[in-house]
């Protein structure tokens, strides 16, 4: 199977965010990019699905400035995938989701692709929309919220779960296939020491960014605030358990006006 | 002059999803003025919630009655809500931010031609377009977004707008074919539904309330506390990953960023500490509770309120007083 896989640098879950100095997106000095988490599954879910189908090959491809998408194309290499193809961000604002997905779209559409998987969303922008903006360009279906991604050889068919609001629904989908990854079978992989040290000498393919893929349309960021820092709980003092579930239901009643 | 809206439903067993009222109403606000609103709403027997969306003001309803649509991914749908904002001329596009919503959003924006945002939790609009609010980085920062060009798709993050009140008016539905879909769309088939564990329950994403149980519960008889807990406020019950991974509970009802993220009215995390993986799935919840017996645990950091002591004390009297208090 010819799996491509989407990965983008994102802020540590860590990192402690500060404004830009035009108020409008977060300031990236001194911010270190990690792969982000969802798309880690992905790349796990990718390298489980190429071990278990013997003669498949990942291709891991990102959309992003230097260095900081070299450098998660390289982890994800140190990873396992075989592949790696780097889609040069222009500097500036980060294009939104539509662009991002054209930028995507454009050396995937070139490259064989039996399965495209993205994480379901990435843990900065949040916006979740990529998967299906690929899908469209692509002209395959798109699934998003998957777990438990896998191939059935002898239907030659994808099986997987979807977790939504009503619980776990179990689908089938013909491949080529862009699937938007929730969980995958394991835990992501850590790489080892040797595999990351000649991930560093791995030739990554680079593709120049096409401006007309965020001519349009697009969204513009006005505005990047951070919340008034929490000051911590209020603590209910009490003296027996009753005191104290009597205190919290007339808080939630009273103040907070959220008892049902 | 304000522009047409359509309003995309999303609806099970003939009643429209609870996020989708919220979007209705947020459409008409959207709407206000010489405006008007189009629901929208694909698959078979859709009449009932056609009939709901006109129970809250949206009269004018265009349906595709096709059972293609039921079982098919939501890029099927979104093809046809494509189509849908076409024939009646729509600017703008609102939707409930929906695991549904969401798939449906990007296929929504690429294919026609609209700036888009999910995960919207405040929205407005002038004669230049859309202007959208929403929560990034797990809800450590939010950003104001504009959406620039001559149309916009925007998916309502659920809760985050009041469900409208009631405006009932004459239904007049629109009943039209699929418009061509390429047959690729309906290839992916959902098979079956297994529902989350705890059955007559609301779902996790759509609660008003949550209620999640942590390590400190100690072992897996013990959840039965915060399932009690949960029945009381006619909540969800959620979980931490340390509850998951051991078992105790199904995943689908984890908690946190390799699980669910939720922003309900009312959090209450019952013997959690708070990691960071945690926190950035419930940080955005209106109004967070925590109990737990370590005072310095972080979860007291992010909560509006916190009770520190023992929970297997504390649970059953909030519990007994929850139920006094609501009568039941």
């Amino acid at each position: 199977m010819e799996i491509v896989v989407c990965v983008k640098p994102v802020p540590e879950s860590e990192t402690r965010l500060r404004v830009s100095a035009d108020g409008t997106s977060l300031d990236p000095e001194a911010v270190k990019f990690v792969l982000a988490g969802y798309d880690e599954s992905a790349v796990e879910q990718a390298l489980l699905l190429k071990e278990s189908l013997p003669g498949s090959k990942v291709h891991a491809v990102s959309f992003g400035p230097a260095p900081r998408t070299e450098e998660v194309l390289r982890a994800a290499i140190a990873l396992g995938c075989d592949q790696a193809t780097w889609v040069e961000a222009p500097p500036g604002p980060a294009p939104d989701p539509v662009a991002t997905g054209r930028a995507l779209a454009r050396p995937i559409f070139a490259m064989p692709h039996d399965l495209v998987l993205c994480g379901k969303q990435a843990g900065d922008d949040e916006a979740g929309l990529v998967a299906a903006v690929l899908g469209e360009l692509l002209g395959v279906p798109d699934v998003g919220f998957v777990v438990d991604l896998r191939f059935d050889v002898p239907s030659g068919r994808l099986r997987f779960r979807r977790a939504t609001e009503g619980g776990l629904e179990l689908w089938e989908a013909p491949t080529p296939c862009v699937i938007g990854l929730q969980q995958a079978w394991n835990d992501p992989r850590t790489a080892k020491l040797p595999a990351i040290l000649k991930s560093r000498r791995v030739a990554i393919a680079k593709v120049p960014y096409a401006p007309e893929d965020s001519s349009a349309p697009r969204s513009v960021a006005e505005k990047f605030e951070l919340p008034p820092p929490r000051t911590g709980a209020a603590m209910i003092e009490y003296k027996t358990p009753a005191e104290a579930a009597a205190k919290l239901v007339r808080v939630l009643r009273e103040e907070a006006k959220v008892f049902p | 002059m304000t522009p047409t809206v359509l309003v995309v439903g999303e609806s099970s067993g003939g009643r429209l999803a609870g996020a989708s009222l919220e979007a209705a109403g947020t459409a008409r606000r959207l709407a206000a003025g010489d405006g008007e609103v189009v629901g929208f709403l694909a698959g078979a027997g859709t009449g009932a919630a056609a009939a709901e969306f006109a129970r809250y003001g949206v009269g004018r309803v265009r349906v595709v009655d096709d059972a293609r649509f039921d079982a098919a991914p939501a890029a099927a749908t979104a093809h046809a809500a494509a189509a849908a904002a076409d024939a009646v001329g729509a600017k703008w596009v609102v939707l409930a931010g929906t695991t549904f919503g969401r798939d449906l959003l990007g296929r929504l924006a690429t294919r026609w031609n609209a700036a888009a945002a999910s995960g919207v939790t405040e929205v407005a609009g002038d004669a230049e377009g859309l202007t959208v609010r929403r929560p990034v980085f797990g809800g450590r920062a939010t950003e104001t977004r504009r959406l620039v060009g001559d149309r916009a798709a925007v998916a309502l993050r659920p809760h985050a707008f009041p469900s409208p009140a009631e405006v009932p008016v004459a239904l007049a539905i629109e009943a039209v074919g699929a418009p061509d879909i390429p047959a690729a769309l309906f290839g992916p088939k959902r098979t079956a539904v297994e529902t989350a564990g705890a059955g007559s329950g609301p779902g996790l994403a759509d609660a008003a309330i949550v209620v999640s149980g942590g390590r400190g519960l100690r072992a897996p008889e013990n959840f039965r506390l915060i399932d009690e807990l949960a029945a009381s406020l006619g909540a969800a019950v959620g979980a931490s990953r340390a509850v998951t991974d051991a078992g105790w509970r199904p995943a689908s009802l984890q908690v946190g960023q390799t699980g669910r993220a939720v922003s309900p009215q009312l959090y209450i995390a019952v013997g959690i500490s708070g990691a960071i993986q945690h926190l950035v799935g419930m940080v955005s919840s209106r109004v967070i509770v925590a109990i737990n017996s370590d005072a310095s645990a972080p979860i007291f950091k992010v909560a509006d309120y916190g009770i520190a002591g023992d929970l297997f004390e504390i649970v059953p009297a909030l519990t007994a007083e929850v139920r006094r208090v609501r009568g039941i």
